[in-house]
């Protein structure tokens, strides 16, 4: 007990790894209610980060470090911040929900199946705490491994091919990123005499940022292109909707809930701090993409027969937001855009878990098969309702806070791009109410669907948790805010750095004159 | 009596600290030797009897060999041989690997009806090859060395005598293996010619000392050495035996050779490459051409060896290929060592990571084979998973390993061999390294697609069971690749420490 409370982050971390090597002993019959508890523990540990957690206190708290590899200046660091600190929450929030939700649809190969899914979670909440490069790339690689074989061993009929493809973007985007972090432990030793990967001494480091292709911009954009591949950011998105429409609903939920939210989480802890100036580069450059993510992602949305493309689809829209909120670079898009990828996180788990619930009764996801469900399922409209609301973005609920406050720091950077970007909005209001209305509205016209059960008492449990978050978050933002604007301030300082040092630059530059 | 006296009395007079240093090379030939005996008595049965001597050998060897790690170098035979950490370093390498091979040998010696004792003693001759090559500081008995190591080799790629492609294969070797020997003795020839010396450390202190003997036939000496050290390790354009050789070896065969003869010429081509002055500041335009030669060449190893591995059906082919491919991420590291910290030491460890997970993966083959080296296809491993949990799950993770995925020995090792390539300013090629080895997890994924996400073809067909004795190599090198993988400081110290005296 003492050990884990000085270790609470390391136990987090390891914890699931270790809980599933216990499982692999047991028989297969008790391997999901084994999970389910584990993954439950788990999140009544984590909470202890929530009381822990000092908003006005230092910057990474809950701070271990053990010497790993000496002769590389690679450590073992962990550490959260108040944005950190979210995001693992989310992550031991979303797994409990998770296996519940895998009770009856997985049936084969179940022991494999849970002790993945508990592997998976070590290297999601690893990647979260990590501070340290190299332990982070670790963490974010070996967390290809478990999803890759979610994907392809319980996924759909092309399921090869979209595990295939979702390894192998990931993987030539976090490449590039690997050299980077080569690159920059070797500048620390030019400029300070020793290797070191971790990311406080790196954030030191000082690098020629003129440009589009100097030094700085270049490392920035091979971080930036492993990140936007997470995002995923349009161009680089079109592995997003296979691997969704082919996964699992609980490899869904994780990759909505949590692995896209590591592209965003990437920005905020390695791309903006470490290369400010590069940031400013491409500022304009990102904020369009994240632009065209938004309005492209809602077009296509709007024109899938698939239920649960569309939602990846959707996927693609919200995500372009955390985007453009990013790289508004000023305090209020930053705050919105972490504020959306919790709400997103929330949110589109809950539409992949409904439109599982579906797809468990029917077998099927096109849209066309359905209509009238609304008579027949009432609780399960209900939760569909609040799941598209959320999504649209409405007033007191949770996706509503983000976007505002997005748009409104885009607004500041770049009141074009806001405009395009609200357009966005009414697009996903189109997309995802046409949806609702063509399957739960209107005379059931397919006799399979008259006979559909509602929701069991399971399926209201996984629910139900997701419901409460969606209005909590979207009543009380204050409540998630207090422990994260601190860490929110200080990325933006971090990053406005750049503007400081060119500006001083130039002046030194003119008084030499 | 009178022959004994022709010989130069210094060379027997061997102090006890040069003893010591030998006690590894006794102990396996002594055991080779036994093994010899044994094989042709008809007293008990030489299956078990070659078989336990032979693992005895390398065990105590193996053992003789760690207390020498570090151990600070002693010179014998007048500076022809020395015994130094690296060298011991290397002799475990070998004799792991040979031991490792000799484990997946039994059984499937049987499987394929040649159970013979004479193929260990020829494994275990080809492993004393192999240790004096990592060991010689002389030009003359790194060939000799080789010829050694080789000649068994060669004998033991055409062990399946009744197979065509064995026959084929060995032939191939031969020729191409002559070929290449013959270069390298060229080579040395005129180094000799132009230095008068065949010690390598010799041949550095002269040209240092005086750089007037860096003449064209040195240079073209040194081109013609080093040519054969490629051939060697199959770098590209010398890869063409390669492939067909693999396919056509017995498979435990396949697995030594990937390991130990790669580990063996480099070991030996990294002291010859040291002795020809790289990196040292020596003429600035031909050290300029060697490190442009040898860019191009690991960029086309990296991107040939990887891009046709990607078209392979045959695990054995694939993994040849990958095995060039391999040597292109090995050779940057080469090319790095003089400009970092860390010198020749990443590529000492990725050579130990990259033979252990190559025998785990050549272990696995070997018990999954049918008769005659079927049954090595790709599809030939739909659903194994299912059929043979474990040891999908070994092969699993040392094809991780291979594609350089945390948390492996592969990754550990990439790692900081391309770390230190950083360090020597050789950015791009890093980059373009690092993209290959993008390539290259498209084909190791595919493998594991074929063993996990696929049905079975063969409904009901015969389960092959696991012998223990490959269960226990395939459990060992598991355990090796992720060790490493996880805390692979110990053994970047060793190497570092290895590497500090070459």
């Amino acid at each position: 007990m003492e050990w884990m409370n000085s270790h609470l982050l390391s136990t987090l971390t390891f914890f699931p790894l270790f809980w599933a090597v216990l499982g692999t002993l047991l028989p297969v019959r008790v391997s999901k209610h084994w999970t389910l508890a584990g993954s439950l523990i788990l999140f009544f540990i984590s909470l202890k980060l929530y009381w822990g957690f000092s908003a006005q206190g230092a910057e990474f708290q809950f701070a271990e470090s053990v010497e790993w590899i000496p002769g590389l200046g690679v450590n073992y660091l962990l550490g959260i911040d108040g944005i950190s600190l979210w995001l693992v929450l989310l992550t031991t929030f979303l797994m409990p929900i998770v296996v519940l939700a895998s009770y009856d649809g997985v049936e084969e190969r179940e022991k494999e199946y849970y002790t993945l899914l508990m592997a998976l979670q070590t290297g999601m909440i690893g990647a979260f705490v990590a501070m340290d490069s190299f332990l982070f790339y670790v963490f974010w690689e070996a967390m290809l491994i478990p999803m890759y074989f979610l994907i392809g061993i319980w996924g759909g009929k092309e399921r090869i091919y979209a595990a295939m493809k979702f390894f192998i973007f990931t993987m030539v985007g976090s490449l590039l990123m690997l050299v980077a972090i080569f690159f920059l432990a070797y500048q620390h030793k030019v400029q300070f005499g020793s290797f070191s990967t971790a990311l406080i001494d790196l954030y030191k480091v000082k690098l020629d940022g003129a440009g589009y292709f100097s030094t700085q911009s270049l490392l920035f954009l091979a971080f930036a292109l492993a990140f936007a591949i997470k995002v995923p950011l349009f161009p680089v998105h079109t592995w997003l909707p296979d691997a969704h429409v082919q996964a699992p609903t609980a490899g869904s939920v994780i990759l909505a809930g949590v692995l896209l939210k590591m592209g965003g989480y990437g920005f905020i802890r390695f791309a903006f701090p470490l290369f400010p100036q590069a940031v400013h580069t491409y500022q304009h450059t990102f904020m369009v993409l994240g632009s065209i993510a938004i309005v492209y992602g809602a077009w296509v949305a709007m024109v899938q027969p698939d239920m649960k493309k569309l939602v990846a689809y959707s996927s693609v829209s919200h995500m372009g937001y955390v985007v453009i909120g990013l790289f508004s670079l000023n305090a209020i898009g930053s705050s919105g855009a972490v504020y959306q990828m919790l709400a997103h996180g929330i949110s589109t788990p809950a539409l992949f878990l409904l439109v599982g619930m579906l797809y468990e009764r029917r077998h099927t996801k096109e849209i066309k098969e359905f209509g009238g469900i609304t008579k027949v399922m009432p609780l399960f409209a209900i939760a569909f309702m609040i799941a598209t609301l959320a999504s649209i973005a409405l007033p007191g609920t949770n996706g509503f806070i983000g976007e505002f406050l997005i748009l409104l720091g885009t607004w500041k950077a770049n009141p074009g791009l806001a405009i395009l970007a609200t357009t966005g909005v009414i697009f996903g209001a189109v997309y995802m109410l046409w949806m609702f209305q063509r399957v739960m509205f209107g005379p059931i016209k397919n006799d399979l669907n008259k006979k559909l059960k509602d929701l069991s008492v399971r399926e209201m449990l996984v629910l139900a948790p997701l419901m409460i978050a969606i209005f909590w978050m979207g009543i009380t933002p204050n409540f998630f805010f207090e422990k994260m604007e601190t860490s929110v301030a200080r990325l933006v300082e971090r990053t406005a750095r750049a503007e400081i040092v060119s500006t001083a630059m130039n002046g030194d530059v003119q008084r030499n004159k | 009596m009178e022959a004994l006296k022709v010989v130069d009395p210094a060379l027997l007079g061997l102090s006890s600290e040069q003893l010591a240093a030998l006690v590894p090379y006794f102990w396996i030939l002594g055991a080779t030797l036994l093994c010899m005996i044994l094989s042709v008595s008809r007293v008990i049965p030489a299956k078990w009897s070659v078989f336990g001597v032979g693992i005895a050998g390398i065990f105590f060897a193996i053992l003789s060999s760690a207390g020498q790690i570090t151990m600070h170098r002693t010179d014998l035979f007048g500076g022809m041989m020395v015994a130094d950490g690296y060298s011991a370093f290397f002799n475990i390498l070998f004799l792991g690997a040979a031991g490792l091979s000799i484990f997946s040998s039994l059984k499937y010696l049987d499987k394929e009806g040649l159970q013979y004792p004479e193929y260990y003693v020829l494994l275990l001759f080809s492993t004393i090859g192999m240790m004096l090559m990592a060991s010689t500081l002389d030009l003359i008995s790194i060939f000799i060395a080789l010829e050694i190591m080789s000649l068994s080799v060669y004998i033991l790629v055409g062990f399946r005598r009744n197979d065509r492609r064995s026959n084929e294969a060995a032939m191939k070797y031969f020729i191409l293996g002559a070929a290449a020997s013959a270069i390298l003795l060229y080579g040395t020839a005129l180094l000799y010619g132009s230095t008068g010396t065949f010690l390598i450390t010799d041949i550095l202190a002269k040209i240092t000392t005086t750089p007037s003997l860096t003449t064209p036939v040195f240079h073209l000496g040194a081109w013609l050495v080093i040519t054969g050290f490629l051939f060697k390790i199959a770098s590209v354009p010398f890869h063409m035996w390669m492939p067909d050789v693999y396919e056509g070896a017995p498979t435990p065969i396949t697995g030594f050779m990937t390991t130990g003869i790669k580990a063996a010429s480099f070991a030996a081509f990294v002291r010859v490459f040291i002795a020809l002055g790289y990196g040292k500041d020596l003429e600035a335009a031909v050290q300029g051409r060697l490190h442009d030669v040898l860019w191009v060449l690991a960029l086309a190893t990296m991107l040939i060896g990887n891009l046709i591995a990607l078209t392979q059906t045959n695990l054995k082919r694939m993994l040849a290929y990958s095995s060039i491919a391999h040597t292109g991420y090995l050779l940057v590291g080469m090319i790095a060592a003089p400009g970092s910290e860390a010198g020749f030491a990443p590529v000492v460890m990725y050579l130990a990571s990259y033979t252990i997970m190559n025998l785990g993966a050549f272990a696995i083959l070997s018990i999954l084979s049918g008769k005659g080296d079927t049954g090595l296809n790709l599809h030939d491993l739909s659903g194994l998973a299912k059929r043979h949990p474990w040891l999908s799950f070994s092969m699993a993770v040392f094809l991780f390993s291979m594609a350089g995925i945390p948390p492996t020995a592969g990754f550990a090792s990439k790692y900081y061999l391309l770390y230190s390539a950083i360090q020597a300013g050789e950015v791009w090629l890093v980059v373009l390294a690092v993209l290959c080895s993008a390539i290259a997890v498209y084909y190791y994924l595919r493998v594991i697609v074929y063993m996990y996400m696929r049905e079975s073809q063969t409904e009901g067909g015969a389960i092959n069971i696991t012998p223990a004795l490959g269960a226990f190599a395939v459990a060992m090198m598991v355990a090796m690749t992720l060790q490493i993988g996880i805390l692979p400081s110990k053994m970047i110290a060793i190497t570092k420490r290895v590497v500090a005296k070459i």
